[in-house]
């Protein structure tokens, strides 16, 4: 069964690698997100749904829809020689992981014990603490349309943070499509379990999301996606800004998950609904801010929690002149 | 097939000779109906003679049989790629390029061609775009009077003139793209009153949809998307409209119209993003390099106790005007409890002056370094102890714990990132040593403990370099390495620090 699902997971990879340029306007293809963890293939280059952000108050533009994967922070790796080998190997580790999700379900969701997880109220989620840290993410940049930012993630100081830096650059590529450019992203991938199936966070004891980052004074974006199981999900997010001080004492973000906007495609949408934290895919930060030069995130981690003090559920009003709908 | 380039449809349509070549260029190999597409201007016609058997003149007129199935393809492409580029631009943000908005002009012209990507015939390279660039229509509106400068009254007078010429404004929308791409040539892309008397250049109650049917469809489409263009230009600037915007708007396109619609988001998004910055920026930022990075320190500096000090300001120019002066900018900031830290240091730990790091205003660089010790090791950590004061009548010290109770903790289970204090931050127009030495002993007369204690500086990038020491002063043992400037200040110093 392992075998089919990668046959037909190595396929549609193929099959979507054949043909680039799927549609001139973005609008209406449809665009998989879909990171192959394997170890046969470099995880790289897979059309995905990076849509760039721009930052301006309420503006969003969502035609980069392609995304690749220009992680430099692995050296390349030499693949096995031995295609059985590897085959094998990949069997045994995604039994391994069954394994695993069996005897964890006895002790407890995610394999932490009942109590433990439901008394908890602050939760790290993303460290970066060593090497394998860096593989959870993926950055991209508008290269993948042809412009000309780039963006590399790395290890900061004694192994103790993050650093996403780079250059962005706003020459929109002539390729007649594109106007604007310039954007830079670092996105999370997806957590895979057994047979790669995809598994999502549930952070619905939580309300606020923690960043302890230092970054450079420029304005961030911070996306976060639900599930993707349905086509027309994998373009919706939800966005928040956030904003960074610059100098050289560590910065605190907290952003209640109440904040974060809707959007599909990369444009706001009208109707605006909160953001449900059971099943959470994957989160974003995007640097879109159309100010060309170089740039640097640096993080520490990223954690959730609960805020007793903030009892907003959603912080935006649905307005009857732009939905008559929901009002009727 | 080929993509003709807009300015080759346009050749073509106005029928230049050079539009005959391009016609001719194109690529037959789409399969030929029996009726030949007819082709537009009388001189191409002439230039071809004959209309050739298997020609395939991208989306001609529909020959006397009626449309081919190519054409009728190309046309479809065409209008839906325009009818979607309408409805993704009528939302908030429409990045819509120009190019598919004027390529469809209905059945008499040349449609571009779908843009399919790959050209069946490999073509030579086409020449740089400066040199093959024909001037835009109405062009000539925007030529500078000699001895003129661009600024907003030269641009007005330009809007102004378009409709003067040409009473029934043919190619407004033209003229409307254009004038949007020269705003920020003339310094006007925030100016709320431009915008609005862009918008006035459209004629009034022609767009408005006047039946059922014409509301149905978007009435006027390129107009519609030229509107949206002038809005989407002032959302990117941050232009908050106003009532004129608003009346304009209801006056050319109608309050059902997608122009509008985006100024109703534009007003609901604007106005909950509006203090969405904890750190704001002001909007206009000083041109004094002093002043700028007085800015910046009180940005970065959180305690608002701290001073700031001008420890030397950039000399004026000589009468010569030579471009650089000798002497630069020398900002510091320092609070009292970093100036406390800083006399309790022990001399013999060593203090780092690190940097240049970048600190970004907006759309402004500046760059600061800071002083800063290492965090001792735990063994050497004092524990400060307050001497005891005890009174008869009130404990002066209370050991209340006012934690939460067992079961809420709302610490992180992950040990934070400690690195040593900072001392001081400053920001100087130079980022050499000699610059950096200045600052330091500007800052032995309030520390004086500064004096005892070994300084090493720690700079990174190509204009860090390393001087003869001075009293009191050690030089850094790693040289800086030869990194480009994009690369990150900290990775240097993560590799020195680890040295």
């Amino acid at each position: 069964m392992a075998l089919v699902h990668k046959l037909l997971n190595g396929t549609y990879i193929l099959s979507k690698c054949l043909k680039p340029s799927v549609a001139s306007c973005p609008f209406l293809s449809t665009r998989f997100a879909d990171y192959c963890s394997s170890s046969l293939q470099k995880p790289v280059a897979t059309p995905g749904k990076a849509s760039a952000q721009r930052n301006s108050a309420g503006g969003l533009q969502g035609d980069h829809q392609r995304e690749v994967a220009l992680d430099v922070t692995s050296p390349e790796e030499k693949p096995e020689v031995s295609f059985d080998k590897a085959i094998r190997d990949e069997i045994k580790e995604h039994f391994w992981r069954l394994k695993d999700e069996i005897v964890n379900h006895w002790i407890g969701p995610e394999g932490r014990p009942l109590q433990e997880v439901i008394m908890e109220q602050a939760r790290v989620v993303w460290q970066f603490r060593g090497k394998e840290d860096l593989d959870k993410w993926i950055v991209t940049s508008d290269k993948t349309i042809g412009g000309r930012s780039e963006v590399f993630l790395k290890m900061g100081k004694n192994n103790q943070s993050a650093l996403l830096y780079g250059t962005l650059s706003s020459a929109a590529p002539q390729d007649g499509e594109n106007s604007q450019s310039g954007y830079c992203a670092m996105i999370s991938r997806v957590p895979r379990g057994a047979f790669d199936r995809k598994k999502s966070y549930d952070w619905s004891q939580f309300n606020t999301l923690y960043l302890r980052v230092r970054g450079d004074g420029r304005p961030w974006m911070v996306n976060i996606r639900e599930d993707t199981d349905f086509i027309q999900k994998s373009n919706q997010m939800y966005s928040y800004f956030m904003f960074t001080r610059g100098g050289p004492y560590w910065q605190e973000v907290k952003i209640p998950f109440s904040k974060f906007f809707f959007s599909n495609q990369g444009r706001i949408r009208d109707a605006q609904f909160q953001l449900l934290l059971d099943k959470i895919s994957s989160i974003g930060f995007t640097l879109a801010d159309k100010v060309d030069g170089p740039f640097f995130l640096e993080i520490d981690f990223i954690g959730v929690f609960a805020d007793p003090a903030h009892t907003e559920e959603f912080a935006y009003e649905n307005s009857p002149v732009l939905n008559p709908r929901l009002f009727k | 097939m080929r993509q003709p380039r807009l300015r080759e449809v346009k050749a073509v349509s106005s029928g230049h000779a050079a539009g005959g070549q391009l016609g001719r260029n194109s690529n037959p190999r789409l399969p030929a109906s029996p009726s030949d597409p007819r082709i537009l201007a009388a001189s191409l016609r002439a230039a071809v003679g004959t209309p050739r058997a298997g020609f395939g003149f991208p989306g001609g007129c529909p020959g006397s049989r009626g449309l081919s199935w190519a054409h009728a393809i190309m046309l479809a492409r065409g209008l839906s790629r325009g009818w979607r580029g309408i409805c993704a631009a009528a939302l908030t943000g429409a990045p819509f390029s120009q190019v598919p908005s004027q390529a469809p002009r209905g059945l008499h012209c040349s449609v571009a061609a779908p843009s399919s990507g790959s050209s069946l015939v490999p073509r030579p390279p086409e020449p740089p775009r400066q040199l093959a660039k024909p001037p835009a229509p109405h062009e000539e509106l925007f030529r500078l009077a000699p001895g003129g400068a661009r600024d907003r009254a030269s641009f007005v007078q330009a809007v102004q003139n378009f409709g003067q010429h040409n009473v029934h404004k043919r190619g407004h929308v033209d003229f409307i793209y254009l004038a949007l791409r020269k705003m920020r040539d003339y310094g006007v892309e925030r100016d709320l009153a431009v915008y609005n008397l862009l918008l006035d250049v459209f004629p009034k109650e022609v767009f408005l949809p006047r039946n059922v049917f014409q509301k149905i469809f978007i009435h006027y489409p390129r107009q519609q998307e030229c509107g949206l263009a002038v809005l989407e230009q002032m959302e990117s600037h941050g232009v908050m409209p106003n009532k004129e915007t608003e009346f304009l708007l209801l006056q050319i396109f109608g309050r059902k119209s997608y122009p509008m619609l985006k100024f109703v988001r534009m007003k609901l998004w604007f106005t909950r993003f509006k203090n969405v910055n904890p750190f704001p920026v002001p909007r206009d930022l000083p041109t004094d390099p002093v002043d700028l990075a007085t800015l910046g320190l009180r940005r970065i500096e959180p305690d608002l106790s701290a001073k700031v000090t001008i420890y030397q300001m950039a000399s004026s120019r000589d009468s010569t005007g030579t471009a650089d002066p000798t002497e630069q900018h020398i900002v510091g900031i320092q609070s009292p409890g970093q100036q406390a830290a800083l006399a309790r240091h022990s001399p013999a730990r060593p203090v780092f002056v690190e940097g240049p790091f970048s600190l970004w205003l907006r759309d402004k660089c500046v760059y600061y370094h800071i002083l800063r010790a290492d965090l001792e090791p735990p063994e050497e950590r004092e524990v400060e102890e307050i001497p005891e004061e005890w009174n008869l009548y009130y404990p002066m010290q209370l050991d209340l714990k006012y934690g939460r109770s067992a079961w809420d903790d709302y610490e992180f289970d992950i040990d934070e990132v400690e690195e040593g204090p900072v001392f001081a931050i400053c920001m100087a127009g130079a980022h050499d040593q000699a610059t950096l030495a200045k600052w330091i002993q500007g800052l032995q007369e309030t520390n004086p403990a500064l004096a005892q204690i070994p300084v090493i500086f720690r700079l990174t990038a190509s204009t860090g370099e390393l001087l003869a020491s001075s009293s009191g002063l050690e030089e850094p043992c790693p040289p800086p390495a030869q990194e480009e400037e994009e690369e990150e200040d900290k990775t240097q110093r993560q590799q020195q620090g680890q040295s």
